[in-house]
Parts: structure tokens; C-alpha cells; sequence
């Protein structure tokens, strides 16, 4: 524990202190393993951005005896994402939670994703500049690639069904926020990625020819703001051409 | 960027490589005992990529290669009298084929030692004390690719854990559940590539990511809202070369971001300018400007982290694209 006060960085010391998690009877410390919410007293709270720190606290909560219920963890990292937005490996925490907590029919989909889109708006509007929250943001995206959802939960309605109200209102959200934060390019990328997603998943429903024209705009002025970038947005262009 | 900073300092490197073994007296030489194995193969590669294999005593280095033979258990530690790892082991059988001395590796017996390390769950473990990891799975396939004895391995169950690792930003951790990093990506990506799988990646969404890994400052860093550092140069754009979209990056800023972090007196590149340099950063920062296309450098397989033509003369190459090499 006192190294890894001073190097949280360091993979052996927290296979270690794992390792006697697992196969040293009452240890090691008996003072917080029992509830890894007592981590919050020191070393947890400083080291919360850490990734091997919630990588371990991913073991201990695998290794309790009286398992810890998910929704408990659920609520834990809401607590943390709302203390602080740019906290990518508790947005990575929740991911995983809420997939567990779907696939086993404990928590519903369909309002637990309303949820998230809440918590997500929130983080949003605090700071549009913050990575973290645009890369969780792709709820859509995630619901949408078959392979990380169990089978009964893909062929849910609940999830495929409204697809396209979901989509038409994150934009609208989004665009809000582009109306207040004109350079953002977080806002520009997910409108693109949203779009698009609309002009291949509703093509029939949908204006392609209006939502394609602003897909295009909207590439030319993020080739401007992240010209570092240009090369992918080209080729996001020349699909969009092809759709 | 000072003047001197805008091309590679190739011989100062060579030099700055060839000095690491020499002060033995030195204490940095004792702390990293337990990376020698791995030192020597980053110097090495790091010296091939510039084209000077040769500056380093062959005879001498496939020697203490076998003077770290761990011969209880069938596999070679980082330094002699270490217990034998997976991480060494993957080092040594590098330095033995770069130098070609394969011939004096008891092949049967490391690939026994390796398939020992592969757990119920499909993913390796780095030696016998268990740690687990999925950069130990990439190391044991790439391992018994370079030794031709992939057949051995219960590929499913390998591909099955590492598919499990996979997140919804299209990343892998380094375990079930663990979140991705770029490192943990270069290690995944690279043992689907060796296996053919990789239509088990989310190819848009993991490529996005990866490209929003630079910085302002041409740097690339290992996660969101992190420090850029020099070695993501190469996990980044290794990754990239294989799901080939390595222009996603933009090559320029990263070429003079890398060439800032040398040290123009002693040689050596650090993970950001102004810090110390070592071997490992040396590395792969010359690793990420060959893959960008840096004049004058010789290709290197992204993949195995090796010398291309060598990959390709095993017939081993997979279908990954790097920028292609300017005119110095």
C-alpha cells in the first residue's frame, strides 16, 4: 500500500497487492478491501484518473465475498463522472456496468438510456471541450454495433425501434449547443457522424439530399478547425458521395 | 524547435546506443536489470531501423542472449539468473533471428514454455507467478509465429479473450473489463492481424479514436485528455498501419514533435522535449518516423516490431500500409 502511494503508476506492484487479495486469508489491510468505497479516504480520491487503480478496483470488487450489487457501482460512477466531467475511465466503468446490468434484465434499457443521455447533455453543456464525454456520447453508435451487446438485447425493439426519434433528437441537441459554441469541433464530428448514420439507416424517410449538403458543410469547416485531422474527414466525404 | 532539432540525429543515436552497455558501473545499469533482455532488442531494432545493424558486437550480444537462458524452465529471463518471462523470452527469440543465431534456440522446448503460460481463459500469463495481460497473448503469438509454430496454439481461445477486451469505443484493455489504451490497442490489433482476424475490429470507430489521440503539439497520447508522449508514436501508428489509415494522422506535426524530444548532445529521444532520453523512447520514436515515412530510414513491420524485410523473407508479412519513404 505505501508503494503504491509513490509509484500508482507501476503494473507489478498492483498485480501484487492482487495477488494477496486473492490468496493471503485476512489481507492485506483488512481496513478498506471489504468495500472498495473505503479507497475514498486517501489514496482512491487522489489517484481517481488512474487506470490501474480502477483496474484493481475491478478486481476487488470480482473477488468479494458477498458480491457487490452493479447498481451500486452504477451510482458510484455516476457520483464520480458528476464530480468531475473528464473522467474517461469512470465513463469506461459505467460502459461496462450498463452492458452487465442489461444483459442479465436487471436494469431496463430503454429508461437507463435515457438516463445516460441526461448524464451525457449535462457533461455536454459543461465542457464541450472535453474528449471524455464525446467519445462516451456515441450511445447510438454503441447500441448499434451488434458484437458488444448480447444477442437477446440486439434483437430488443426497445433498441432498434427508435432509432431514428433518438437520432433526430441528439442533433437537435447538439446543434443547440454548436449555436452557442460556433468553433466546436466535437459538436461538428457528431453532428457528421449522426447524420450519416441517418442518411444510411433511413434513407427513406429521411431529406438525403439536405442532410447530405449540411454533412458536406460541415466537413469543410472542420477540415478548417482540425485541419490536423483533414485526411479522415476527406475520406468521410467520399463515403458520404457514395451513400 | 531549435535548428538543430529538425532531422534525426542519426549518428548521435548510434552512438548514444552503442554507449548504453559500456558503464556498467553505473547504478541506471542495475535499476533496469530487470529490462535488459528488452534494452537490447530496443537498441538493436532501433539501430536496424536506422540502418547501422552492424554497430553492436553480434557475437557478444548472442551471448549474453544465451547466458539468460533459464534452463528449469524453458525460457530466458531478462538478465542471467532471472526466472524466466514471456516479455524476455519474446526479446530474445527477436534478437537471436535479427542476428541470425535461431539455430541456437532448443525451439520445442520455448514453445512448451510458452503454451504453459495460456490460461483457461484463453489469455496468457507473463511467467508462473500469473499476472495476466493482454499484451503476454500478443507476445505469445507473436512468439510462435516468429518461431513458426502457431500451429500449436488454440487460436480460438486466444481470440476469444482478446474479443472480450474490446470496448465501445472500438479500443481493448488489458484485460476483461479494463479500459482501452493505446498500448492495449497496438497489442490487440496486432495479434488479430498475426491470427487473420482482424474483421473482429470495429475498424471506423477504433480508427477515429486512434486519430483523436494527437495533441495540438503533433504528440500523441495513450487515452483521452492525457499527456502526449513519444512511444504512442509508434502503438498509434503501428495500429493505424494495420487497419491502414496512417494518413488519419497528420505525419508532419508528429515527425517534428519526435525529432524534439532528442537530445542533441548525447543522442537518445525522451518521451516529451526537454526530458531525460533512454532506449525505450529511442526506440520508438525512430519506429514511428519509419512508419511515417522518414527519409533515409529502413521499413519496419508494425506487426512484429522488426525489421520488414526480414518479416517478409519469413514469409510473415500481413497486409499493414505505412506512409511511403520520402526522398531524404
Amino acid at each position: 500500500m505505501a508503494a503504491l502511494k509513490v509509484h500508482p503508476k507501476v503494473y507489478w506492484i498492483w498485480n501484487h497487492r492482487g495477488w494477496c487479495l486473492n490468496n493471503v486469508p485476512s489481507g492485506p489491510g483488512t481496513e478498506d478491501e471489504g468495500d472498495p468505497r473505503g479507497w475514498e479516504k486517501d489514496l482512491w480520491n487522489k489517484r481517481v484518473v488512474c487506470v490501474l487503480a480502477w483496474s484493481y478496483r475491478r478486481v476487488v470488487l470480482a473477488s468479494m465475498p458477498i458480491p457487490r450489487p452493479e447498481t451500486s457501482e452504477l451510482a458510484y460512477t455516476t457520483r464520480k463522472i458528476e464530480a468531475n466531467f473528464s473522467n474517461f475511465s469512470a465513463w469506461h466503468q459505467r460502459s461496462k456496468v450498463l452492458l452487465s446490468l442489461w444483459s442479465k434484465g436487471e436494469l431496463d434499457p430503454k429508461n437507463s438510456r435515457e438516463d445516460e443521455f441526461d448524464l451525457v447533455h449535462d457533461a455536454m453543456y459543461t465542457d464541450p471541450k472535453d474528449q471524455s464525454v464525446w467519445i462516451y456520447h456515441p450511445l447510438a453508435r454503441w447500441f448499434r454495433s451488434a458484437c458488444f451487446l448480447p444477442l437477446s438485447i440486439q434483437n430488443s425493439r426497445d433498441i432498434q425501434g427508435d432509432d431514428k426519434e433518438i437520432l433526430e433528437r441528439e442533433i437537435t441537441i447538439i446543434q443547440s449547443l454548436l449555436d452557442e459554441e460556433p468553433d466546436s469541433k466535437w459538436c461538428m464530428e457528431s453532428l457528421v457522424h449522426y447524420k450519416s448514420l441517418l442518411l444510411r439507416n433511413h434513407s427513406l424517410s429521411a431529406n438525403t439530399s439536405t442532410l447530405r449538403r449540411e454533412c458536406i458543410a460541415l466537413l469543410k469547416q472542420l477540415r478548417e478547425v482540425d485541419s490536423g485531422r483533414k485526411a479522415r474527414y476527406d475520406e468521410i466525404e467520399l463515403e458520404l458521395a457514395k451513400s | 524547435m531549435s535548428k538543430e532539432l529538425d532531422t534525426l540525429l542519426v549518428p548521435l543515436h548510434v552512438s548514444y546506443i552503442q554507449n548504453l552497455g559500456k558503464n556498467k558501473d553505473d547504478l541506471m545499469y542495475h535499476l533496469t536489470a530487470h529490462l535488459r533482455m528488452n534494452a537490447i532488442y530496443w537498441g538493436l531494432t532501433a539501430l536496424c531501423t536506422m540502418n547501422h545493424r552492424d554497430a553492436l558486437d553480434r557475437d557478444e550480444m548472442v551471448e549474453y542472449v544465451m547466458s539468460c537462458w533459464d534452463e528449469e524452465a524453458g525460457g530466458f529471463g531478462a538478465h542471467p539468473d532471472h526466472d524466466a518471462h514471456i516479455l524476455s523470452t519474446l526479446s530474445a527469440i527477436q534478437i537471436l533471428l535479427t542476428q541470425d543465431a535461431i539455430d541456437r534456440l532448443d525451439i520445442d522446448r520455448v514453445v512448451k514454455f510458452i503454451l504453459s503460460l495460456q490460461q483457461p481463459s484463453g489469455v496468457f500469463a507473463g511467467d508462473s507467478f500469473g499476472e495476466i495481460d493482454t499484451r503476454f497473448s500478443y507476445i505469445a503469438v507473436n512468439a510462435l509465429s516468429l518461431l513458426g509454430r502457431l500451429g500449436d496454439l488454440d487460436a480460438d481461445k486466444t481470440v476469444g479473450y482478446i474479443v472480450q477486451c474490446r470496448n465501445f469505443d472500438g479500443g481493448f484493455g488489458s484485460r476483461v473489463g479494463a479500459e482501452s489504451h493505446a498500448a492495449q490497442v497496438f497489442v490487440c490489433c496486432a495479434a488479430l492481424t498475426i491470427l487473420d482476424k482482424l474483421d473482429e475490429i470495429d475498424t471506423p470507430t477504433l480508427s477515429w479514436w486512434l486519430a483523436e489521440r494527437q495533441l495540438p503539439n503533433g504528440g500523441l497520447n495513450g487515452r483521452p485528455e492525457k499527456l502526449e508522449d513519444v512511444c504512442y508514436s509508434f502503438w498509434v501508428l503501428a495500429s493505424l498501419s494495420m487497419l491502414k489509415k496512417v494518413h488519419y494522422i497528420n505525419s508532419d506535426k508528429l515527425t517534428s514533435f519526435i525529432l524534439s524530444a532528442q537530445d542533441p548532445e548525447g543522442g537518445g529521444i525522451a518521451d516529451r522535449p526537454g526530458d531525460m532520453v533512454d532506449v525505450f523512447h529511442t526506440h520508438f520514436g525512430v519506429a514511428g518516423l519509419s512508419i511515417l515515412g522518414y527519409p533515409g530510414l529502413v521499413d519496419l513491420d508494425p506487426v512484429y516490431c522488426m525489421p520488414a524485410a526480414l518479416i517478409e523473407k519469413m514469409g510473415l508479412r500481413k497486409g499493414w500500409q505505412a506512409l511511403e519513404r520520402r526522398a531524404g
